[in-house]
């Protein structure tokens, strides 16, 4: 499918893609791969990278021993190689209601930047596996693999709709039970879960993965426009809080959200999964281009 | 008492002292009211947002103190609560006492009595009361008004309220002292007269506070108070806008409170007694001397010593010493001069001329007779009526079944009506017969009358005179001039009525006594004593002293027209005579004698102080009118001046700022 045909998709534009084009996906581990492909390999393999020596055994392919080592200590050794594999992208959305708020959207955001790392990931020729989650809804994409399936992918995020309450940790346990490939999870949501943001992040990371948390927020979120005495209604839970608005009190809010974003922060420094913050109305180039770039997510 | 009725005794009097209408000060409960209505207040606006966990842990420590957190930092009710505040005490009127008289119309009260001239350091009290008038009459600013008022016994307006200076200094340069006593009440009605029209009319009292009445103008105050507006009387009370601004500070004085000569008492020497009392009002024990003289000649020379703060009684024994002027003196040289002497006019009591014209056989004539001639003032003639003629020879003229120019008349006839000037002079009194008056005609006769009412303020009926039990006859029934006043009435009729007119007393019975039982009452002998006493001679005829600035009564024969009055000052006056009725000499505020000659009599009055309040000259510290208590002002006058005005500019200026902050949502 051609860019233009993918920008069609409204998702991204065509100059992005041509941008994203030049980026390539890093992984900052090495591993297991599902099927062969351009990425380095925890497996030995065929591939051009010398990996180490080991003795002959009978049964070997002759045709991996080096004969030059023969020649000088007249034992037999075969040269391995490391294993050329693919890698696999995990795009996990937090589709919660919570994410449909704010202007643009954290949603919108949120898709947008999946489309992106998606598309590198197809463009390098990653498996891609997307998911949307929210409280007893799921949509998923099937892994799938090269530029052919970007706009599959970009279909697919076009549809996700935020609806449903949140519940990271149960839909991220059920996601990585489900996919045991490792590779690149990158979670995107507000995080805004009354059971806490730690159990998600920690089954993320058992699922041995590369884990990257984007932690998206709208400006409503970030600075609260509110004046009077008010009714806040939570959009997932039957909860409310009553303020009257006062200055004392939208500066005690903004430092506790600071300190929110803060301790989400440290936690995933602490267990190097990297974090980005991402303001709603952010635009998606500096994100993606930059914030993502320098956190070692694309070269 | 209880601990709670004292709280709120202490509590009211405290308010008192600062606002004018306390009960307003109710209105304060309208702030708990508010932050009720805040802490119930329904109307929130809904707003859905992402999440409301953010927000929780913001308020959770806000919500941890509910709900009175929930009013912290709320500046749209804390602006209500300082508006509620500032009008319910702008209703309550709250006031300051603040030094200056600016920008008001005052009314300056000063004193001119005796006390008055109480020497101070250099000056007398009345100085110095002229000195402090003349400094607010300096700081009276453009558009200020002041009226000048003095009183003493009687007050006077020197000024009504003027904005010309030169015209008020001159009023207040010429008040002279006089030697009375102080009455405020009357310059204080003058006042408060006056604040009916000028309602910010600022009262200003110059005085040492010695004011013998102050007694008798709570009330009054009280009274109009409540016909002028429906407040209660303490509210108005405390309102009243007075300063009392006090002169003076010497306190040592004796002086003669009372002087009285009197007949040996039975049993005792035939020594006539003088008796006069002294009073120290001083802080320091006094030897005095008294001089007691006749006619300017030592009789009697006493010295006395007298503790502080207590009186003395001395008796000069004397023999008898005829008509004259008995003083007393006393040498000491005090604050106060004018009550270290006092005079008594000496002279025979002087008779009444009564004439009785009846038939001398009738029994009423007896009965008349019997009741008038045991008395020692009266010198009674009688005369048949075909002898009357018109004379000015007596003082009371009783007519007894008979009236001048109507002859003989019966019952049933109309009188003659006759002009009053054909009347003789003197009081006269009418018995069955009508009073030759215009406008009294007969209208018949009524049998056994009644008595229904009786006017008991009447002078005619002192003694609590109650003839109700009397059994009449027959009344002549007659329609009464204008300006009658009945007496005893029956039903439809009138049976004693004073029918004055002209200034002269007339008095018309309208039945016969001797077809009564009324003789045989008790109400017939004072009813003729009353009539005695009413006769204005006998009031003058027993007086030898009179109080300085009371007057003189004046009566002399129809031909004498004029009198000539030589005041103890060394003035000499002359007074037009009235023939039919006295005439009152009112010139005499200073303590004397005063000599009055009435053709070829001459008389003298003694015209004393003999006031103990005057004596006592210690500075008053405050006045207390009504219930209120104005303190003693030595320095600038202080008044009142009321916040109201301020508070409610500072609520409207907290309510627009409320509304900006309400509409702008600034600082919520």
């Amino acid at each position: 499918m051609s860019q233009e045909a993918i920008a069609s998709q409204s998702l991204l534009t065509a100059e992005f893609l041509a941008r994203l084009d030049r980026l390539a996906l890093m992984a900052r581990k090495t591993q297991l791969g599902m099927t062969k492909g351009e990425r380095k390999s925890k497996r030995r393999g065929s591939s051009v990278e010398f990996a180490d020596y080991r003795d002959y055994v009978q049964g070997d392919d002759l045709r991996h021993v080096d004969w030059n080592i023969y020649g000088r200590l007249e034992s037999l050794y075969l040269k391995l190689f490391h294993e050329q594999e693919d890698l696999t992208v995990h795009l996990l959305l937090d589709a919660s209601r919570s994410m449909g708020f704010g202007s643009p959207a954290k949603i919108d955001l949120a898709t947008k930047m999946a489309a992106a790392i998606g598309y590198i990931g197809l463009v390098g020729y990653d498996r891609v596996s997307a998911e949307s989650f929210a409280d007893g809804m799921t949509h998923r994409l099937a892994p799938c693999r090269g530029r052919a399936h970007a706009g599959k992918l970009l279909t697919f995020l076009s549809n996700v709709h935020a609806d449903g309450r949140t519940s990271l940790e149960d839909s991220t346990k059920s996601y990585i039970l489900r996919n045991r490939a490792k590779g690149v999870a990158v979670l995107f949501s507000d995080f805004l879960d009354p059971e806490g943001y730690e159990g998600c992040l920690r089954r993320l990371l058992q699922s041995g993965s590369d884990c990257y948390a984007v932690h998206v927020l709208s400006r409503e979120e970030i600075d609260p426009p509110i004046a009077g005495d008010l009714k806040l209604l939570d959009s997932e839970y039957a909860m409310h809080v009553e303020v009257s608005a006062s200055p004392s009190l939208l500066k005690r809010y903004k430092k506790n959200l600071e300190g929110f974003c803060e301790s989400i922060r440290q936690y995933c420094l602490a267990r190097g999964i990297g974090y980005i913050f991402a303001p709603s109305d952010e635009s998606l180039e500096r994100l993606t281009l930059d914030a993502l770039r320098r956190g070692g997510m694309f070269k | 008492m209880s601990s709670w009725d004292l709280f709120w005794r202490n509590a009211n009097t405290f308010l008192s002292k600062a606002f004018l209408a306390p009960p307003y000060l109710w209105f304060l409960g309208l702030i708990p009211i508010i932050v009720l209505l805040y802490l119930l207040k329904l109307r929130r606006t809904q707003v859905v947002i992402a999440s409301t966990i953010l927000w929780a842990k913001t308020l959770e420590d806000l919500t941890a103190n509910a709900p009175f957190q929930k009013l912290r930092k709320n500046l749209l009710l804390l602006l209500q609560i300082i508006i509620a505040l500032l009008v319910a005490l702008a209703l309550s009127r709250p006031f300051l006492k603040m030094q200056g008289t600016a920008g008001q119309n005052l009314c300056l009260l000063i004193d001119h009595s005796a006390s008055m001239q109480s020497k101070e350091v250099e000056k007398t009290r009345l100085d110095l009361a002229k000195d402090r008038a003349l400094e607010l009459v300096d700081a009276m600013q453009r558009g200020d008004k002041m009226m000048v008022v003095t009183f003493a016994e009687n007050s006077d307006v020197l000024s009504e309220l003027t904005e010309d200076r030169s015209r008020l200094r001159r009023a207040i340069m010429s008040i002279q002292a006089t030697d009375t006593g102080t009455k405020l009440r009357d310059a204080f009605f003058v006042a408060h007269s006056l604040r009916l029209t000028v309602p910010d009319l600022h009262s200003v009292v110059i005085s040492d506070g010695n004011i013998a009445d102050l007694a008798d103008i709570g009330p009054r105050v009280f009274d109009n108070q409540r016909q002028v507006a429906d407040q209660s009387t303490e509210a108005r009370s405390r309102g009243y806008d007075l300063s009392f601004l006090q002169v003076g500070e010497s306190t040592n004085n004796v002086g003669i409170t009372a002087l009285s000569e009197r007949e040996p008492v039975p049993g005792e020497s035939g020594d006539r007694q003088a008796l006069v009392a002294l009073r120290n009002s001083g802080t320091e024990k006094a030897a005095v001397t008294v001089t007691l003289a006749f006619n300017e000649q030592p009789i009697a020379v006493e010295g006395v010593e007298i503790e502080p703060g207590t009186d003395q009684e001395l008796v000069f024994k004397h023999g008898e010493l005829g008509e004259g002027i008995l003083e007393a003196e006393l040498d000491n040289d005090d604050a106060l001069a004018v009550d270290n002497h006092a005079w008594l006019s000496l002279r025979p009591a002087a008779k009444l001329r009564v004439l009785l014209v009846a038939d001398p056989a009738a029994t009423g004539t007896y009965f008349l007779q019997r009741v008038l001639t045991p008395d020692p003032r009266v010198e009674l003639s009688t005369i048949a009526p075909a002898n009357f003629a018109p004379t000015s020879d007596y003082d009371l003229t009783i007519f007894y079944d008979f009236a001048p120019n109507a002859g003989q008349p019966s019952a049933n006839a109309t009188a003659a009506a006759a002009p009053a000037s054909q009347l003789p002079a003197g009081t006269l009194v009418f018995i069955k017969a009508l009073p030759p008056l215009e406008g009294m005609v007969s209208e018949g006769t009524i049998d056994n009358p009644p008595i229904v009412s009786t006017d008991a303020e009447h002078p005619l009926m002192r003694f609590n005179l109650n003839p109700a039990n009397v059994g009449v006859h027959s009344a002549v029934k007659a329609t009464l001039p204008q300006g009658a006043r009945p007496v005893v009435s029956t039903s439809g009729g009138t049976l004693i009525a004073d029918v004055s007119r002209g200034g002269q007393q007339i008095v018309w019975i309208a039945f016969d006594h001797a077809e009564s039982d009324w003789p045989l009452n008790l109400s017939f002998p004072l009813f003729f004593q009353n009539v005695l006493a009413w006769v204005p001679r006998s009031a003058l005829a027993s007086e030898t002293s009179i109080d300085a600035g009371r007057p003189l009564t004046l009566i002399a024969k129809p031909e004498v027209t004029t009198a000539t009055i030589s005041t103890p000052d060394g003035r000499s006056e002359q007074v037009q005579l009235d023939p039919l009725r006295p005439v009152f000499y009112s010139n005499t505020q200073r303590a004397g004698v005063y000599t009055v000659e009435l053709g070829d009599v001459q008389e003298r009055y003694a015209v004393n102080l003999l006031d103990p309040t005057e004596t006592a000259i210690k500075p008053s510290d405050a006045l207390a009118i009504g219930r209120g208590e104005f303190a003693a002002e030595r320095g600038q006058v202080r008044q009142n001046r009321e916040l109201w005005r301020v508070l409610l500019a500072v609520a409207l200026c907290v309510l627009a700022v409320e509304w900006w902050v309400f509409s702008r949502r600034a600082w919520m």
